[in-house]
């Protein structure tokens, strides 16, 4: 942006810089939205007009991690004064916190046990398909593959079918194999989705490490495997990068098969959170809670590999 | 060291037969540069000779050892590629290391071999810098660097000058020749820049189309090219060729009305009826005068390329144009009246249909 401006310039800057921030606006307003409803008192979350100013609680946070029932009598002036503070904010709210009752433990609601399942699916699926679509990538680009485009197309064709329509096949197929309601079971769908577009992502990248850097490798003597680990490798991570951060917020996101195919063990956050809207009247509050919660990975995730990810995209474009 | 044969070697893509049936022997110590047109199959040969590429057909001997079906790593030959793909994200020093780690040579060893090396090509002060950082011309010492550091059986280098500008490549080839003559290792060089072929190679090797045109020495290519694409493709500018009748010891062009006479016996047995005969001439074999001589015929001067230490002078002769070196300003402008002459011991014969030089090759 260097040189001179004229101010008809300046104007057009201008007018494009205000158009970006009414975009930003209209595309964080759902993200205040659901920080600002995860920190009200439940009489406000539904209020209309909605309600802007008001004092932050962390019940809806309280509630989201225990397990409750609604409360039928009135706890006494002195249980109610024993109790720890998070209790009093559920007792506050007309409900009461389910303990067991033998050992009088609070039990906990379902949320981090599925927020658990989300990240062992995800991750594992994520670093499945990246580390087998660099691979298969790899053969592609640099082997003299009988029929390559057409096994391309075919690869990518798997996508062209919106998974959903298999779901029933696939939840009959699971059932009998015994894959429903596995870890297992998620991971390999997530992989299977992820895994042609890693393929496709990696092979672009791949392409463009030139084979000399493998073949000077080879003439030094390594082999085929180790210039791949040594040499491609390296110059690969960007793209792997990359392809991690899109595969992961894909199974991150998943909510029809997760819906389908879960229902206990393995069933992730997604199909949880709106699930509780059904339990008793519904607490926007809650749920925005255990919204709020969940985009955290995805924003870390990204935040960590952001420098890869930017370097990612412009890869092919920059490079000579 | 070593010595390098290719016998009989085809290589085919598909339908596309990049080497025919060649047959070179690169002598122990020897350098030998390829030349020859875009597309005329040097680097696939270089790369069979490395191991990068298989044959079809024929065979591959290092010291007499058949390699064809050996990998590139049990070749040890030392490759030096265009583009130099020097590992970006290694430093110097890594580059330079990596063959020596392929080895598991000892961590004290290594690193006397890489500053030893990098002293000789002098880039020991760029040894901690990544790639990314070095001029071109650092970086090609850097790729040279890492063929060398273990001493390969033989080193191999695909237009390795290609992308450094002009002067660049001047000082990189004498230090190459330099090197060359300090190392002595059998070096394959490929190039189609013939300047550069001329000041490298003790042997030069003349590809076209896959076909071996012909190999020898750069002055024996230059002086006596085995057929018409070796003549027009070595020399600069292009050598002129023109087809000519032969009667006797006379030579003669159409349009013009005096013949060259020839030295007696120097165009015997030349007389050739059919598709008939072409006369090879390079620019300094062509003589000018502003007089009328003896022998000489009349010509005009249809253009001037001044180029400092010489001229290049077109002229018309009968229905020709001839490209003639001159020295500088012997020839005012165009449109000029001369007398062109020739130097008959530089004449070149070819048989037009079969394009062979009629004298035989070197
Ligand atoms: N991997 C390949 N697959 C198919 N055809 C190839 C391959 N490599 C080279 N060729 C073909 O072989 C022929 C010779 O190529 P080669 O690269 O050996 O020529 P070259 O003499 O090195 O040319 P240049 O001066 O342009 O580098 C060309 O027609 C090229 O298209
Ligand atoms: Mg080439």
């Amino acid at each position: 942006m260097a040189g001179v401006r004229t101010p008809r310039e300046k104007w057009t800057n201008r007018t494009a810089i205000a158009a970006v921030f009414l975009a930003l606006i209209i595309m964080l307003t759902p993200i205040y939205w659901i920080t600002a409803t995860a920190f009200k008192p439940r009489n406000l979350a539904t209020t209309i007009p909605p309600t802007v100013f008001f004092t932050p609680e962390v019940s809806p946070f309280v509630k989201l991690f225990t397990k409750r029932s609604q409360l039928r009598e009135q706890p006494t002036q002195e249980e109610y004064e024993s109790a720890p503070w998070w209790e009093k904010m559920v007792v506050d709210g007309g409900e009461k916190v389910v303990r067991n009752r033998k050992t009088g433990e609070v039990r906990s609601s379902g949320y981090s046990d599925r927020f658990k399942n989300s990240l062992i699916v995800s991750i594992i699926s994520t670093v499945v398909a990246v580390c087998m679509g660099t691979l298969t990538a790899y053969g592609f680009s640099r082997f003299k593959v009988k029929g390559e485009d057409d096994w391309m197309f075919f690869i990518l064709s798997t996508r062209m079918l919106p998974p959903v329509v298999v779901a029933i096949p696939m939840f009959l197929m699971y059932r009998v194999v015994g894959l429903n309601d596995t870890h297992l079971g998620l991971i390999i769908l997530y992989t299977a989705f992820n895994l042609s577009f890693a393929v496709w992502i990696m092979k672009g990248f791949i392409d463009e490490i030139p084979k000399e850097y493998e073949e000077a490798a080879l003439v030094d003597g390594y082999t085929r495997m180790q210039a791949f680990f040594k040499v491609v490798l390296p110059e690969a991570l960007t793209g792997m990068a990359a392809t991690a951060v899109f595969c992961f917020i894909t199974a991150w996101n998943e909510y029809a098969f997760a819906l389908i195919m879960t229902n206990r063990n393995a069933q992730t956050a997604p199909p949880y959170i709106p699930s509780q809207v059904g339990s008793g009247l519904p607490d926007w509050t809650v749920i925005a809670a255990g919204t709020l919660l969940f985009l955290i990975p995805v924003a870390i995730f990204t935040f960590l590999l952001r420098n890869h990810l930017l370097r990612g995209m412009s890869f092919g474009a920059i490079r000579k | 060291m070593a010595q390098i044969e290719m016998k009989n070697v085809q290589k085919f893509f598909g339908q596309n037969q990049v080497l025919k049936d060649l047959h070179l022997t690169i002598e122990n110590g020897e350098f030998v540069v390829m030349l020859g047109q875009s597309g005329g199959g040097k680097t696939t040969a270089l790369r069979a000779i490395a191991g990068l590429e298989t044959v079809t057909s024929g065979k591959i001997l290092i010291d007499g050892k058949e390699v064809q079906d050996r990998k590139a790593a049990d070749r040890d030959i030392a490759f030096v590629f265009q583009s130099f793909s020097l590992y970006p994200h290694m430093t110097v020093r890594e580059n330079i290391a990596f063959p020596l780690r392929a080895v598991r040579m000892d961590a004290a060893e290594r690193n006397r071999a890489v500053n030893e090396t990098a002293e000789t090509l002098q880039i020991a002060q760029h040894l901690d810098r990544k790639p990314s950082a070095l001029s071109g011309g650092d970086m090609q010492r850097v790729a040279i660097g890492r063929a060398l550091v273990r001493r390969p059986q033989a080193l191999l280098m695909d237009e390795p000058l290609g992308v450094l500008d002009s002067k660049l490549r001047e000082q990189m080839r004498a230090e190459l020749k330099r090197l060359h003559i300090a190392r002595g290792s059998t070096s394959v060089y490929v190039t189609h820049d013939q300047i550069e072929a001329m000041s490298l190679a003790d042997r030069m090797v003349i590809l076209h189309d896959g076909v071996l045109q012909q190999v020898g020495a750069p002055d024996e290519i230059y002086l006596k090219p085995s057929n018409l694409f070796v003549a027009k493709f070595v020399g600069s500018p292009v050598m002129n060729v023109v087809d000519v009748q032969i009667d006797g010891t006379r030579v003669a062009l159409k349009g013009v009305e005096t013949d060259f006479s020839f030295g007696e016996g120097m165009l015997a047995g030349l007389s050739k009826p059919g598709a008939g005969i072409a006369l090879g001439l390079r620019p300094e074999a062509i003589l000018l005068s502003h007089e009328k001589t003896k022998g000489y015929s009349e010509a005009v001067t249809t253009n001037i390329e001044p180029l400092g230490s010489h001229d290049i002078v077109d002229v018309r002769l009968g229905e020709a144009i001839l490209r003639v070196r001159t020295a500088s300003g012997f020839v005012g402008g165009e449109g000029q009246t001369v007398w062109v002459g020739l130097d008959t011991a530089q004449a070149h014969f070819f048989d037009n249909q079969t394009e062979l030089n009629l004298r035989g090759a070197a």
